[in-house]
């Protein structure tokens, strides 16, 4: 059965790249718009991974991680930060929030997809 | 009201020339030094600080015929801040349209991209037949050129046991020759009885009445020669009628075998042809099952590309985004300056800092610091994979 990914983008075509890059390994992608919208669409399925972006409006990501690792059931769910930001203290943030991961936008499919390989639940 | 008269070199009034002065300098100033590091949006600063320009010097040349001094740089803030409020709203939302535009044209260029990889990876799975449950066409080749193969030794099996039977039934006519030489030895045999009887019978009447008795057994031996030689011709015709009918079957056999010897040649050469022209089609198949494969994968990797290429879109969404919420704070600071200049009639000219601060705060990427030092623009290469932070 394959395994589910959630997708948190503001933007579209972000969301579309990462679902074709994702989509082509064979996982299953499920989509957020930004955190608030993301938290909504956590109602108790398998989720094996999360790829998250960090500017977003309504909630950002690293405010989506914190929220996200407080539900029970995702606790142990690993994050993979996916962002324009580079700056080591975001990266702190993002650690420090949870995340198991960062990776810089502009990625390569092949970069992402190692990353997810290396952290997606078993 | 402690200001300085501007110099005015070219006759003007230095009441009109003054801001317009103020505020092209600045146009000009920024264009200068920000074209190289700003790129387009710095065009537009500059557009918008010469309209401002234009804006003012007409609001205060208007001002001169009215109440004075006060009242002409009052319009002339009221004017710019007008402006402001005017123009600012619509650059924003021209810039707001484009940017979700080219959102929504590069994501839907995406899911096209996306569609595209789908249906060649569907394309590379039928023409290969390596889908779920399905069998390759080598595969289907060798499991139909096994059982053919199976079947021609069936048939060839078949063949030999035929040529068994009729090697037995050749035996048969021998035997039938042989009882034939019998049959002619009893004959034989009868005959000579029947020789040996006569004599006997002659022998028997020179005897005289003596031999009358020896008569009558001579008679019976002829008799029984006789019996014995019918019976010799009955089985000699019975073993000719038998010799026949084995001589037609054996005939009728090899004829028989001969013709299936041929058909079984013949099949053979037609299920070789047709494994050949088989053999033909699949290569043929497997060739261009092979490139397609290949070509997928070329596909793929250039659709790997050109999802690295639609990322940047993401990029410059998010510039265009910092660069409009920073127009957007351009009313709130001419409102602030002019009611500066109205609580303290002081004329403050206006600092670019103010802005190119908040600016720099909604920076996200290094190349917006970058730029914004007055790095010529590039656009970073995407991430490899040493380049992620694991925690």
């Amino acid at each position: 059965m394959a395994k589910t990914i959630m997708v948190v983008d503001d933007s579209a075509s972000l969301r579309q790249v990462v679902g074709i890059a994702l989509k082509g390994a064979g996982y299953e992608v499920i989509e957020g718009r930004d955190g608030v919208d993301a938290l909504a669409k956590c109602t108790g399925q398998k989720i094996h991974l999360v790829v998250c972006d960090v500017n977003m409006p309504n909630m950002d990501g690293i405010t989506f991680v914190k929220q996200f690792k407080q539900l029970p059931l995702y606790k142990f769910t690993p994050v993979i930060m996916l962002t324009t930001e580079s700056q080591e203290s975001k990266k702190e943030e993002g650690k420090a929030a949870g995340a198991k991961a960062w990776v810089v936008k502009p990625f390569k499919p092949e970069v992402l997809l190692g990353a997810v390989a290396k952290l997606v639940l078993p | 009201m402690g200001r300085r008269p501007v110099n005015n070199f070219t006759g003007l009034d230095s009441k009109i020339l003054a801001p317009f002065g103020l505020a092209g300098a600045g146009a000009l100033g920024t264009m200068v030094a920000g074209w190289s590091a700003w790129g387009w949006y710095t065009v537009l600063w500059s557009a918008l600080l010469l309209a401002a320009a234009a804006w003012c010097a007409r609001a205060s040349g208007a001002a001169l015929g009215g109440s004075g001094e006060a009242d002409m740089i009052d319009n002339y803030l009221a004017g710019r801040e007008r402006f402001g409020d005017a123009v600012l709203p619509i650059w924003c939302r021209h810039i707001e349209n484009s940017r979700t535009q080219m959102e929504e044209a590069v994501a839907d260029l995406a899911g096209r991209f996306s569609s595209i990889v789908d249906k060649l990876d569907s394309a590379v799975h039928v023409s290969s037949m390596d889908g779920k449950g399905g069998s390759s066409m080598p595969e289907v080749f060798a499991h139909s050129e096994k059982q053919l193969g199976s079947v021609v030794r069936s048939m060839k099996s078949a063949m030999s046991s035929k040529q068994a039977m009729l090697a037995q039934i050749k035996d048969l006519e021998r035997f039938t020759r042989e009882l034939r030489d019998m049959a002619e030895g009893v004959a034989s045999i009868a005959a000579q009885t029947n020789l040996l009887a006569l004599n006997a019978a002659i022998e028997a009447a020179r005897a005289g009445p003596a031999g009358r008795g020896f008569a009558v057994v001579a008679q019976e031996v002829r008799n029984l020669s006789s019996r014995s030689a019918e019976t010799g011709r009955n089985i000699s015709n019975r073993v000719g009628l038998i010799s026949s009918a084995i001589l037609a079957a054996s005939q009728a056999a090899e004829q028989s075998s001969e013709a299936e010897d041929k058909s079984m040649q013949s099949a053979e050469g037609m299920i070789e042809s047709v494994l050949g022209q088989f053999r033909s089609i699949t290569d043929a198949l497997v060739q261009s099952s092979d490139l397609l494969k290949q070509e997928s994968i070329g596909i793929q990797g250039e659709v790997g590309e050109a999802l690295v290429q639609l990322q940047f879109q993401d990029r410059v969404s998010q510039v265009m985004a910092h660069v409009r919420e920073n127009m957007e704070l351009l009313p709130a600071l001419l409102r602030d300056n002019r009611d500066r200049y109205v609580a303290d009639q002081v004329l403050e000219p206006l600092d670019p800092e103010l802005l190119l601060h908040e600016l720099k705060k909604t920076y996200a990427m290094a190349e917006e610091h970058a730029v914004h030092g007055g790095s010529k623009h590039s656009a970073p290469a995407a991430a490899e994979a040493d380049e992620i932070t694991f925690f």
